[in-house]
């Protein structure tokens, strides 16, 4: 009976733990960068635009889920609705990864349409950007955040 | 060198010269971000991802995709391609180790 | 003051719970985007290479025929799994019946751990695509008792902690949440265990089956693994694919 109870009283626990989550995301602090190809977001944003930085435009189709069900596998897909013509590459970026680059994607007119899609991993929850650079040098972006949540077995 | 295990999946699987297809490529890597500790030995594995990716048709490079260790394990990428006739398309990659691999698929447009 | 701020706490702390609430439950045009990742499963790669070992074995044709059945009726036959042959003599599922299939060809069978049997039973499973589960445990005598035992296993509670399956996936619990996870029903429509087993974990980046499941789960609630085929194992699997009968078979899966 006791082992019922307990069972039961699991139902409430996802409340707590997901107020303990919230305050400990808004207490956490951004982590040093570690890794061989670190790079923080601000400057892979740079290197990707020549330090003209992005605007964000509605051009750009960034579909992401709003709850990951894991970190490791997040389903990513980019569309950028202009002629092929004008969009050299795509870029993928995370806000807080270590390395914020996840993929640049070169394109050519071969390719019909500026689409790419892929799975990355993300480190906790943040933003995924999506910039696709034009033929004219300039760039647009599309941001969206994923909040990664963590599963219960194994 | 180790033989990797990809596959190329052309999408939807009935075309017409001048439709735009998707190409899917996946390919079985670790993708080790250099940041993980094996269990059993307690050593960090080293780093070992993809690092380039590129898809010919006809031997002529159409698309260019540099993927970084933060992809997941056992990578998919999706593209599009205009399909003008017959042919193949390869996609060779390498990774970090120096591992080059290629894969090929026969474009058979219908009509 | 003490009591402003306790009152702003509490607010606080109801809205929090409220939103999180809404905002934990994945939406539906999330599930969809993982639902679309099914069609790009890596594991379709380990399915093909089973189809190569399958063929290297005489293919589905000398698999059918040491079954005693038609190529055609095959399909149906494997969406039976697991179940009695008179000629192995015991209950099994798909992979002891190929370790025996296997030994009938005069090849030295793949070990039920070996990563070629995962690919070869995925592969034969995945024969059995579009069609719904039809195990009868009470076809016979040896069907009963595995199911009975299978029940058993599944109730049993067992380890440090003295947790057994039925702790998650009892009636009572299912659809409650263990951290971030919803305790599935085994035998939901939506979840059809093991109607999608083998599959691929996304978690630990490789394909698993339905056995080896079992014993992940079995590790983390600190329980002794039961070893693959065992009779205990294998009940266990009965037990479970019983519970989604009737669910059309789709392999591979693709899992959290």
């Amino acid at each position: 009976m006791e082992r019922r109870s307990f069972l039961k009283g699991i139902g409430a626990l996802p409340a707590l733990g997901v107020l303990g989550a919230s305050s400990v995301t808004l207490l956490a602090k951004e982590s040093k960068p570690k890794g061989k190809n670190a790079i923080s977001f601000k400057k892979a944003l740079e290197v990707i635009t020549h330090g003209k930085g992005a605007k964000e435009s509605d051009k750009v189709h960034l579909v992401v889920p709003e709850i990951a069900e894991n970190g490791a596998v997040v389903p990513v897909k980019v569309n950028v609705e202009l002629p092929i013509e004008q969009v050299k590459s795509i870029h993928i970026l995370s806000t807080k990864n270590s390395n914020a680059r996840c993929a640049d994607v070169f394109l050519t007119p071969r390719n019909g349409k500026a689409y790419f899609a892929t799975r990355i991993k993300l480190g906790g929850t943040q933003e995924v950007v999506a910039v696709a650079v034009l033929k004219d040098g300039s760039a647009i972006m599309a941001k969206k955040p994923v909040k990664v949540t963590i599963g219960g077995c194994g | 060198m180790a033989k990797r295990k990809s596959i190329i999946k052309i999408k939807p699987r009935k075309y017409k010269v001048g439709d735009i297809v998707k190409v899917d490529f996946i390919v079985i890597h670790p993708m080790e971000t250099g940041m993980r500790k094996d269990k059993k030995t307690g050593k960090i594995k080293p780093m070992h991802y993809i690092n380039e990716v590129k898809f010919y048709f006809n031997d002529e490079l159409f698309t260019t995709i540099i993927p970084w260790e933060t992809v997941s394990t056992n990578p998919y990428f999706s593209i599009n391609m205009k399909v003008t006739g017959p042919g193949v398309i390869k996609v060779v990659y390498k990774d970090n180790l120096g591992e080059v691999n290629e894969k090929s698929k026969k474009v058979k447009p219908k009509g | 003051m003490k009591k402003v701020v306790s009152l702003a706490l509490s607010l606080a702390l109801a809205a929090s719970v409220a939103v999180a609430d809404e905002k934990l439950s994945m939406s539906k045009a999330d599930r969809a985007m993982y639902q679309e990742m099914l069609e790009n499963n890596p594991a379709d790669i380990f399915v093909e290479e089973g189809s190569e070992l399958l063929d290297e074995l005489g293919g589905e044709e000398a698999l059918a025929k040491f079954l005693d059945q038609s190529e055609k009726s095959l399909p149906k036959y494997i969406a039976g799994f697991p179940r009695y042959i008179d000629k192995i003599g015991m209950v099994v599922a798909i992979d002891q019946m190929l370790q025996a299939f296997m030994y009938d060809q005069g090849k030295k069978p793949y070990p039920l751990k070996s990563e070629e049997m995962d690919a070869l039973q995925a592969y034969v499973k995945s024969l059995a695509n579009g069609e719904k589960i039809n195990i009868d445990v009470n076809a016979n005598e040896h069907m009963k008792k595995a199911y009975k035992l299978g029940k058993q296993m599944f109730e049993l509670r067992r380890g440090k902690r003295g947790l057994s399956c039925y702790s998650c996936h009892a009636p009572e619990v299912v659809g409650l949440r263990l951290r971030m996870q919803i305790l599935p029903d085994l035998g939901a429509p939506n979840v059809k265990a093991a109607a999608t087993w083998p599959a691929y974990r996304m978690t630990k980046g490789k394909m698993f089956t339905l056995q080896k499941r079992f014993q992940q789960c079995m590790k983390n609630a600190l329980l002794a693994k039961l070893p693959l085929g065992s009779p205990q194992m294998v009940a266990l699997e009965v037990y479970v694919t019983d519970m989604a009968k009737g669910q059309t078979i789709h392999i591979p899966g693709l899992k959290r």
